[in-house]
């Protein structure tokens, strides 16, 4: 467990200058089984201390690979005499953040360590099934991954806590070729979450439906064909209705991609979607459980709370830092975090879903006469337009109500603003992923989650 | 912060004392220091004090791969000790392997010792340029960085190399933006060792600050237009890592997933490309000297004149499929100018559009690709009819560079890669 040798330190925060003080370790497992062959066995361990120090507008920080007090302070003075050079240089002229309550929260999860060895037979043990049992595959990939940021904070004048988010995940690849000998392949991110290896790995055989859940979608990805280019009307499964919210509208309404000159600017108080959405980015629970990945504070030392961000079609709120909170004169909610203790915290998503409604999965796929029914993707990226695109790797066709072929991989795009308002039905339960990493200047583990929702999109495909 | 040679000599000293007869590490410790721009203004000043200290062991022909940093002793004997018994878990491989002994080398790569107030200067010059020059421009951020760094790598050979490096680093994120239309997000970056000249002259900055600009106002396609597409370095770039992550890299090598497998010295290209891969290209800032393996870096081709004369592999991926190794792995990709400059190639598109960034879903094993096109502007009897926005392209990795059209005169060098325009057809551009 990370030791508290910052606590104490708070005495040498500089008066009038909001201080962050932080104490981070992070680890990484990896074990990768690439065609049976071991091809990553790694284990990563960063640790070290980092403080951040702001002045006028203007924050000064600095970090250091080492957990002592010594390296507290010598972060501390270099952190300070960054905000002081910035702001002679830069001159803001602003005063202090305004302040937040303060208090203390405790280690929600202790961190444990599985040795590397359980890493690697749960691997084996999953390509041991997927070799027996689909012999005819052309090549697999079974990745085994944990990763987990522990943390101390102390803050000049909010909130101080000790926070751990351990998580982990299995990745299956499964590759095939059509009978004209082109390779087709799909993934998944199989099962896993919050928590250490024992919390989810313990019997290989309760991943053994999710291969072969995949193996045969695969085999309808053998036979697939390729997407119809145009707009098209379609059923966004759970899954990509999740990365909808997190990418087409989160990135949108981070109130520093607001500031950069972001669609969700002039669009606060306005109807961005149909009234049938509704979208929360919740911090550690919501109302059908916990949250996937909950984050109870943030690295400036504000205690986690939901942001509200559409409501019933209309545009709410942002995510905020203390100081984009204030420029907006909204309240932070927590949404500032750090991946690594060499990282300053940025506005990041925590659980981001649009909320469920009332329709039936099968009723939405029936009520469409002519579109597609998408249920897995690998990417997605949007823009400050609101412009988003997602890598589809697997869907159906949807004719005359009834699911039909599957479909190769393809992209599909909208202007999520636009495309919201096309929302009108949205089924009853949500989906809920926590395997990715969100990209933006860092890294940071997210939990993305949605109900299925009938749409238009652009649809790429030849 | 630790001597790191000092922290090279004792790793070396345990991985003697636990016996381990093939394995090999880098130490590092780095310095740096970074300006951020957010909403258009100054944000933080960053100085960040690291160090590294990565671990390869092989037990009985089995891996095991640890990264610590910390480099007090007790840390590194742990860290020893974890790789080996990762090793121990892991499966024995006859194919795992490291270089022969190497002459010990030292390499000073870039400015080592970075100016700041001057990188200061020049940060602050590079915003009032953009606000003068570029008044629709608005700075989404800015990232202006030196990282100074040093390492030590040493395998159970015999072989140490050394490295010292420094680069200042210029990554911009903006659009265009009037009243309350904005354009997409763009990007510009590039790494320098000089602060002799203005920020906004490096790289290919300039022209993408005049296309984020010119792309206010954009109409959208209607259907599907069959013509030529251009791409920018920037979005050439993006689609390059596709053909060589499906095509020539270790993982679809080893799975036997590239559709390139039996083409080694055959043709997969239009015979006017070449591409190298090319870390010693004096264009390239701080490029690999030495792979993970501990051979040397030599520049190589990867096609030549449409040829595939390599795939880009690791010892190990050679030594299981029996093709030979790559002499560099870095992603240090070097496309030489062509023909025609980037005005002509444009006068010669009768119907087409230039693509500025491609957003994308990852290729799939066969090359297909799909995606938006950003940043595009349509073309009609040789001349930029304007900007267009929400028209996605398809089609495939491997056709695409047999339906090349040209390669410019001009190439783009931002310190990591040097690529040229290139014109393609037998792509779907599609419209709403």
């Amino acid at each position: 467990m990370l030791g508290d040798f910052i606590s104490e330190k708070r005495q040498l925060f500089s008066a009038g200058m909001h201080t962050e003080l932080r104490a981070q370790e992070n680890r990484q497992r990896k074990v990768t089984l690439a065609a049976g062959n071991l091809t990553t066995n790694s284990r990563t361990e960063t640790a070290g201390v980092s403080a951040r120090v702001y002045k006028n507008g203007v924050y000064g920080f600095s970090s250091m690979a080492e957990c002592s007090g010594q390296a507290a302070e010598t972060v501390l003075k270099a952190a300070t005499e960054n905000a002081v050079f910035m702001d002679g240089h830069i001159g803001k002229g602003k005063g202090n953040l305004p302040a937040i309550s303060s208090g203390n929260v405790l280690l929600n999860k202790e961190i444990t360590d599985a040795g590397q060895k359980s890493y690697i037979e749960f691997a084996r043990e999953l390509d041991s099934y997927i070799v027996k049992k689909y012999p005819k595959l052309s090549s697999r990939t079974i990745s085994v991954m944990a990763d987990s940021m522990e943390k101390r904070i102390v803050t000049s004048d909010g909130y101080s806590g000790h926070i751990a988010l351990p998580r982990g995940h299995v990745y299956l690849f499964l590759n095939t070729e059509t009978d004209a000998g082109i390779p087709v392949d799909l993934f998944c991110a199989a099962a896993g979450g919050f928590g250490n290896f024992e919390d989810h790995f313990t019997d290989p055989a309760f991943f053994y439906p999710k291969i072969d859940e995949l193996y045969e979608k695969l085999m309808h990805k053998r036979e697939g064909v390729y997407a119809e280019a145009g707009q098209k009307t379609v059923v966004l499964g759970g899954f990509l209705s999740g990365m909808l919210a997190h990418e087409a509208v989160g990135h949108t309404v981070e109130a520093d991609i607001v500031l950069g000159g972001s669609v969700a600017g002039p669009a606060l108080n306005k109807r961005v979607a149909s009234d049938l959405v509704t979208m929360v980015d919740y911090a550690h629970t919501t109302p059908f459980g916990p949250a996937p990945l909950p984050v109870l504070l943030d690295d400036e030392g504000t205690p986690a709370e939901d942001a509200v961000l559409i409501k019933d079609g209309i545009l709410t709120g942002y995510m905020n830092s203390r100081e984009t909170a204030e420029h907006f004169g909204m309240k932070p909610q927590g949404n500032a975090r750090a991946w690594s203790f060499s990282d300053e915290p940025l506005i990041r998503m925590r659980n981001t879903t649009v909320l469920p409604g009332k329709d039936k999965l099968e009723d939405m796929i029936a009520s469409v006469e002519d579109g597609y029914y998408l249920t897995d993707a690998g990417n997605g990226q949007a823009d400050l337009t609101g412009e988003f695109m997602f890598g589809t790797t697997m869907g159906y066709e949807i004719k005359h109500g009834k699911l039909g072929r599957a479909i190769l991989d393809t992209t599909i795009s909208g202007v999520a603003f636009e495309m919201l308002k096309t929302v009108d039905m949205v089924s009853d339960s949500v989906t809920w992923s926590s395997s990715g990493f969100c990209g933006k200047k860092q890294i940071m583990p997210v939990g993305m989650g949605g109900p299925a929702l009938r749409c238009q999109v652009m649809v790429g495909g030849r | 912060m630790e001597n790191i040679q000092i922290v090279a000599d004792r790793t070396e000293e345990i991985l003697k004392e636990k016996d381990v007869q093939m394995a090999y590490f880098t130490v590092s410790s780095s310095e740096m220091r970074e300006f951020n721009v957010e909403g258009g203004e100054f944000s933080l000043f960053r100085t960040l004090y690291d160090s590294d200290l990565n671990i390869t062991v092989y037990k009985d022909q089995k891996k095991g791969v640890v990264t610590i940093n910390r480099l007090e002793e007790p840390a590194i004997r742990e860290a020893v000790e974890n790789g080996l018994k990762s090793a121990e878990s892991g499966i024995a491989d006859p194919d795992h392997g490291i270089a022969p002994k190497q002459e010990k080398k030292v390499f000073r790569q870039g400015v080592y010792e970075p100016d700041i107030e001057r990188f200061f200067a020049r940060s602050q010059e590079l915003m009032e340029d953009v606000k003068e020059q570029f008044p629709k421009i608005l700075i989404h951020s800015i990232v202006l960085s030196h990282t100074k760094y040093h390492s030590v790598y040493r395998n159970t050979n015999g072989t140490e190399f050394e490295t010292y490096s420094g680069a200042y680093s210029v990554s911009l994120g903006f659009a265009g933006h009037e009243g309350e239309q904005t354009t997409s997000l763009c990007g510009s970056e590039f790494k320098t060792e000089s602060l002799e000249k203005p920020f906004i002259s490096l790289g290919s900055l300039k022209k993408d600050l005049e296309d984020a600009q010119a792309q206010l106002g954009p109409v959208s396609l209607s259907g599907k237009l069959d013509g030529v597409l251009i791409l920018t370095p920037q979005c050439l770039s993006e689609l390059l890592y596709g053909v060589i992550s499906n095509f020539v890299s270790d993982h679809a090598v080893l799975e036997k997933t590239s559709i390139w497998m039996d083409k080694l010295g055959k043709k997969v290209a239009d015979e006017r490309l070449t591409i190298s891969a090319a870390p010693l290209d004096e264009r390239i800032l701080c490029g690999q000297r030495y792979t993970q393996e501990g051979f040397l870096a030599e520049n190589y081709d990867v096609i030549k004149n449409g040829v595939l004369q390599s795939f880009m592999l690791s010892l190990y991926v050679a030594n299981k499929t029996g093709f030979e190794r790559a002499k560099n792995t870095s992603y240090a990709i070097v496309i030489e100018g062509g023909d025609m400059s980037y005005e002509e190639m444009i006068r010669n598109v009768k119907s087409g559009m230039i693509v500025g960034g491609f957003s994308g879903g990852q290729p799939s094993v066969n090359g297909d690709f799909s995606g938006v096109a950003k940043n595009g502007f349509l073309i009609e009897d040789g001349n930029i009819k304007g900007a267009v926005t929400e028209v996605m392209i398809s089609g495939n990795l491997s056709e695409l560079l047999n339906h090349l059209v040209g390669i410019s005169k001009e190439t783009v060098a931002d310190g990591d890669k040097v690529l040229p325009y290139m014109a393609f057809t037998d792509v779907v551009i599609a419209g709403k």
